[in-house]
């Protein structure tokens, strides 16, 4: 089947669907209003060295901080909502049975698979589109703003691989548990505390190394860094251990990971009972 | 043409075979039973040939293997409950079927209609009733003409009435000549609707063939004499080498007639002893009877 037809058939069954549009929503609007707060707070700091004032966060609202900014406080967006999204979408099938009747109905299991990774490339891209929109607002609107900017290609990239990877992670928490409540605490939990948990007493109790950076959710976290300013730059890469993954090294660790969940989920798909 | 061909096919869950190498074969316009006890293999055998589930081993092929990739578009299925999007109306279930099926998404009028949706096509699926929502699968079952259709159990929890609409509707679609495959545990219903039938049971194939094939041709024959005469009655029949499966049932002898002799026949055998029959019936043996035969062993 067409790839289109696929796609159109995923938008059917999704969006008349209250959940869906709430969280679509959701997102929207977390965003946009963490994004307006970061620049209310970042826009009233100021620090008070040797009798001059100084706002230490300034260059964070300047070309191209300001993207990778955004970028960053979109990474929780993402990793929670988008990747919500990911698991409700597919549980939900479970639980109605409707992942098993398409096969009924006459689609093959691989357009199934397919149709799932669509569904994730599209919603990525909708992700991809709203950091756009609401960058490109606020660069126009915010007092700090250097005026309208396109972000730079790493930024958007990221952005995309990044919301990509966590709806193919929910997803595939979902296609692993299959139940709505399960899945859905056991994604947050990873991505919001577990893997950090164990990381932070890997690193202290067993090897200081930056291998651990390369886990999945702080692999998709470093494809958007949070942009650091010149006043902690030093502080920052004093220690070897704690720095940040590269772009290279978080894209490709991204992609490996994009290509492992995909894999996964096609198995789980194709080769499983339903 | 064979429209499905089954060999071997097992699938093993741990140590439980719910199939246990079993062949079927079903041919093109037949409306073939599938008949078996709760738990006997049925839904597993029709979810594997719908490739829901994954068998342990053998295979199956539909329609000789030559109809492609999308041979599945070719049957129209229903297993188990009804399974459709519960927020959506039945014109945006029937619409994401045909997507499916890749037929063009026309007014889904006349299916409604067969199936009397017509007037709820608007409500949502969660507010059916379990009649409404069979009857919804019965019309998706039926987009894109197929040429087989799949039905399990499929008046399930439906009341008599419900019962009714539906045998109609599959009586309806096997006068246009389609291939029907039905599994059910109510015996009625397969004798009513079904040319052939398979009897399974533990997942395996016990018997198979047209209905007529599978019911015994040999009558059973029922009779009774004055009170006075019972004794003797019986005496004379159990002596009688061309009866069988003789039985006592209060006042009456129930036995099977061997081969080549007729009812008529006992009726003399008595006359000629003295004895007056007031009661002899002659009953062929229901599917019911044969089924509890098969599967007893």
């Amino acid at each position: 089947m067409n790839p289109l037809n696929l796609l159109s058939l995923e938008w059917k069954r999704f969006s008349p669907n209250t959940t869906f549009r709430i969280v679509a929503l959701l997102y929207i609007g977390a965003f946009a209003l963490v994004v307006y707060l970061a620049h209310l707070i970042g826009g009233s700091l100021n620090i008070n060295n040797n009798g001059q004032s100084f706002n230490p966060t300034a260059d964070l609202f300047t070309y191209p901080k300001n993207w990778e900014l955004l970028a960053y406080i979109g990474s929780w967006v993402n990793a929670t909502l988008l990747g919500f999204l990911g698991v409700f979408m597919t549980t939900l099938e479970f639980s109605n049975k409707t992942l098993r009747q398409s096969i009924i109905f006459g689609l093959t299991r691989f357009e199934l698979a397919l149709s799932k990774v669509l569904a994730a490339l599209a919603l990525a891209l909708f992700a991809t589109l709203i950091y756009l929109i609401i960058g490109m607002s606020s660069t126009i609107l915010s007092h700090a703003s250097p005026g309208f900017s396109l972000p730079p290609l790493t930024c958007l990239l990221g952005f995309f691989l990044q919301a990509f990877g966590f709806l193919l992670l929910g997803m595939m928490t979902a296609l692993l548990i299959r139940q709505t409540a399960l899945a859905t605490l056991t994604y947050l939990a990873y991505v919001l505390f577990v893997e950090m948990v164990c990381r932070w007493i890997f690193y202290l109790s067993v090897a200081k190394t930056r291998l651990l950076l390369f886990l999945p959710d702080s692999a998709l976290q470093s494809l958007t860094p949070l942009p650091v300013p010149q006043s902690a730059q030093q502080m920052i890469t004093s220690n070897a251990a704690l720095l940040p993954l590269s772009t290279l090294e978080s894209g490709l660790a991204a992609l490996l990971y994009l290509s492992l969940f995909i894999a996964i989920l096609y198995q789980r798909l194709t080769k499983t009972d339903l | 043409m064979p429209v499905l061909h089954v060999q071997h096919l097992t699938k093993q869950y741990g140590s439980l075979a719910a199939l246990n190498d079993l062949d079927l074969i079903v041919e093109a316009g037949q409306v073939f039973g599938l008949l078996g006890p709760n738990g006997s293999g049925k839904t597993t055998l029709l979810a594997s040939i719908l490739d829901v589930i994954r068998p342990s081993s053998g295979t199956y092929t539909w329609f000789d293997g030559k109809a492609g990739s999308h041979v599945r578009r070719r049957i129209g299925a229903l297993l188990e409950t009804p399974n459709f999007y519960p927020y959506l109306n039945a014109d945006q279930n029937l619409s994401i079927v045909a997507g499916i099926k890749n037929v063009p998404q026309t007014s889904f009028d006349s299916l409604l209609e067969l199936v009397q949706l017509k007037d709820r096509r608007r409500s949502t699926f969660k507010t059916y009733s379990l009649g409404m929502k069979q009857r919804l699968a019965l019309a998706a079952c039926l987009i894109g003409d197929p040429d087989v259709l799949i039905l399990d159990e499929p008046t399930n929890g439906l009341d008599p009435e419900g019962m009714i609409q539906i045998r109609k509707i599959i009586l309806e679609i096997a006068s246009r000549g389609k291939t029907i495959l039905l599994a059910s545990h109510i015996l009625d219903e397969v004798e009513k609707i079904c040319s052939h039938v398979a009897i399974i049971k533990n997942g395996k194939r016990l018997a198979s063939g047209a209905v007529g094939s599978i019911l015994s041709d040999l009558p059973t024959v029922e009779i009774s004499a004055a009170q006075a005469d019972m004794e003797k009655l019986l005496n004379l029949v159990t002596a009688t080498t061309w009866i069988k499966k003789l039985q006592r049932n209060g006042t009456k002898l129930t036995m099977e007639l061997n081969a080549g002799h007729l009812p008529r026949e006992l009726n003399q055998l008595a006359f000629e002893n003295g004895i007056t029959l007031d009661h002899l019936v002659s009953k062929t043996r229901s599917l019911e009877v044969e089924f509890l035969e098969i599967t007893k062993s």
